[in-house]
């Protein structure tokens, strides 16, 4: 198999722009999460979400567009023969939102299809691509997925990009799940109430070793291993046991060829509700037994984001790796008791070359990633 | 990369069905779709199955046949069986459908229910709950004029991970008239895909991903009409050799 690397990284989110900007804002433990302008909230159960300030609408598009292109503008140039792994929960939701608000007939172009060339061709793709939807783990699937293609040599290079934005329709739905919280998110602390919404782009450049030398790329990180396991417990509802993470979890620690002891941090789901939150302490707790390494999540800061949450979380797990530092989990002043000790809101120093990246959602999925650090 | 086709199952406007019982008939058709009831598919009662939209219906449905056909129906422990289909138009109906209760008055009427189906993997869910299947699972969305897609990622799934099957097949309802194309074969078509026959249960035959291709008992297999006809033809009770 072949090793796999994370050579190039592009984000933007309600922290800012860019990979460093967002590493920087989870150090300092900064929050983005602001009282959302972009449509009322009178109805709903909370008023706030992680938006990102530069995504101007033009008339009759939606703000994917703009998302693209600051994505684009960071990442430069990307081999054209790289495979396309898009990872977007709903798309061009906001135009269909639009054109319904206005009585009009769904846009003929608001399919996938459409949106997967847009993205081919802003990147000059040969590679038209797909749309992988596995809720809020589709960037983890993703990568999972271009990851097993570059170790199974039938790509030297994949692009996994993956896009949602904060829209009524979604935000309306969390409220009416009663999933929100009226305050800043506070992922495992004992007085977690619910999620912040937010919205987010992330590009990430797989490609293979000989790849990524031969371009003169300096990687992130590799991943070395991942899985996937569905719990087949319930629909929206995680199992409580944790069993479909630790099965994902035990599937990408195998794949990668380590122990949980060789395991350093932990970068969590963390979306603050309840049950997400309990049960990923208990598979936690379960798979690691006593030696629960450091554990942290990022939701606290840039809200959820969907469909890049995971390919975000891989991104700050690079820098994790590569700084031995993990920052402290926004909003988490008090660890729920299954944590304590393991999860901080100040950054913790990590130490060892791996590090796990987790996430689950709707339909039962739960995926994980082993990253593991370079020699720089 | 290789497995085995145990199973076919479909919901399309032919009707419900699957490959044991289908006497060689295509099920993959034009025309237009019949959401299938509650007694149509399961025999007891199914709290879950009236809650659930046309498009997730029309998914677990088709699924259930097709294990069903497998044999693979019932189940003690959970077994590592994934679930990949290919979809154009996703739960878009399920996104207007929504659209509607949470508009008239500003969210308030919003519908939960219909939200948690508003993501088109939702009803791999169901399917995995139902039948206990904990393998990885995801809905892809592409241009896929063969309707191959979902059976190549089917069967790298089952050659890069432990999983021991992959439930493979496409899935759409009737789509927005504004939005028909020409080629629209609406419906849910799955096959079970595994590394192993079943006991008691003649394999429809061998799925094989070649560099440049799909082969099916060593033919090349052009799209998902081919491969369906191709393993109806094989099992039809006309044969005389239906499993």
């Amino acid at each position: 198999m072949k090793q796999v690397f994370i050579s190039k990284v592009a984000c933007a989110t309600a922290l800012g722009l860019g990979p460093d900007r967002l590493w920087q804002g989870l150090l300092a433990g900064e929050c983005g999460i602001r009282t959302l302008q972009r449509f009322s909230c009178e109805n709903y159960l909370s008023t706030i979400a992680g938006c990102i300030e530069e995504l101007e609408l033009s008339e009759g598009g939606s703000r994917l567009d703009p998302l693209l292109e600051l994505i684009a503008a960071q990442l430069g140039e990307v081999p054209q023969d790289a495979r396309l792994l898009v990872a977007s929960t709903k798309g061009e939701l906001d135009r269909l939102e639009s054109a319904y608000r206005a009585g009009e007939t769904v846009p003929g172009d608001l399919l996938f299809e459409p949106l997967l060339a847009k993205i081919s061709q802003r990147f000059g793709l040969r590679d038209q691509g797909m749309n992988i939807n596995a809720a809020c783990a589709s960037s983890t699937v993703a990568l999972a997925r271009g990851a097993a293609l570059i170790a199974n040599g039938q790509a030297e290079s994949v692009l996994v990009y993956a896009a949602d934005l904060v829209s009524e329709y979604v935000y309306s739905g969390f409220s009416a799940l009663q999933a929100l919280s009226d305050t800043a998110a506070k992922p495992f602390d004992t007085l977690r109430q619910g999620l912040n919404l937010g919205e987010a782009g992330v590009a990430l450049l797989l490609q293979s070793e000989e790849r990524a030398l031969r371009q003169a790329q300096s990687p992130l990180a590799c991943i070395a291993g991942w899985g996937a396991a569905n719990d087949a417990h319930h629909v929206t509802a995680p199992a409580r046991d944790g069993s479909g993470l630790i099965l994902a979890c035990q599937a990408a620690l195998q794949q990668a060829g380590i122990e949980t002891q060789q395991v350093a941090a932990i970068n969590a789901h963390g979306t603050a509700t309840l049950y997400n939150d309990a049960m990923e302490l208990t598979a936690f707790n379960r798979l690691f037994a006593l030696s629960l390494p450091p554990l942290h999540g990022i939701k606290g800061s840039i809200g959820h984001c969907l469909g890049p949450a995971g390919g975000l979380e891989a991104l700050v797990g690079c820098y994790a790796l590569a700084q031995q530092l993990i920052p402290g989990t926004v909003g988490c002043t008090e660890p729920e008791e299954a944590g304590q000790g393991r999860i901080s809101c100040a950054p913790q120093k990590i130490a060892g070359e791996y590090l796990l990246s987790t996430n689950s959602g709707f339909g039962g999925v739960n995926a994980a990633l082993i990253l593991q650090r370079v020699a720089l | 990369m290789r497995a085995w086709i145990n199973g076919i199952g479909w919901v399309t406007p032919a009707g419900l069905g699957r490959g044991r019982q289908a006497h060689g008939q295509q099920p993959l058709i034009t025309g237009e779709l019949q959401i299938p009831t509650r007694k149509q598919v399961f025999a007891e009662i199914d709290r879950r199955f009236g809650r659930l939209d046309d498009f997730s219906r029309i998914g677990l449905a088709a699924a259930t046949f097709c294990l069903r056909d497998a044999g693979a129906e019932d189940w003690q422990e959970k077994r590592p069986i994934g679930i990949v289909a290919t979809s154009r138009y996703g739960c878009l109906q399920t996104d207007l459908d929504y659209l509607q209760t949470m508009l008239p008055q500003q969210g308030l009427m919003a519908s939960p229910n219909l939200f948690a189906y508003t993501l088109p993997n939702s009803f791999l869910g169901d399917i995995a709950l139902r039948f206990g299947l904990t393998g990885n699972g995801m809905i892809v969305n592409r241009r896929d004029p063969s309707r191959l897609t979902a059976l190549k990622l089917g069967l790298e799934e089952l050659a890069w991970s432990a999983q021991s099957g992959v439930l493979a097949g496409i899935i759409d309802l009737n789509p927005p008239p504004e939005l028909v194309t020409p080629d629209e074969l609406p419906g849910s078509l799955f096959l079970l895909l595994e590394k192993e026959t079943r006991v008691g249960s003649e394999s429809y035959g061998e799925l094989w991903l070649a560099t440049d291709g799909l082969r099916f008992d060593g033919q090349w297999v052009e799209d998902l009409l081919q491969l369906v006809a191709a393993c109806l033809k094989k099992r039809s009770p006309v044969d005389g050799q239906s499993g």
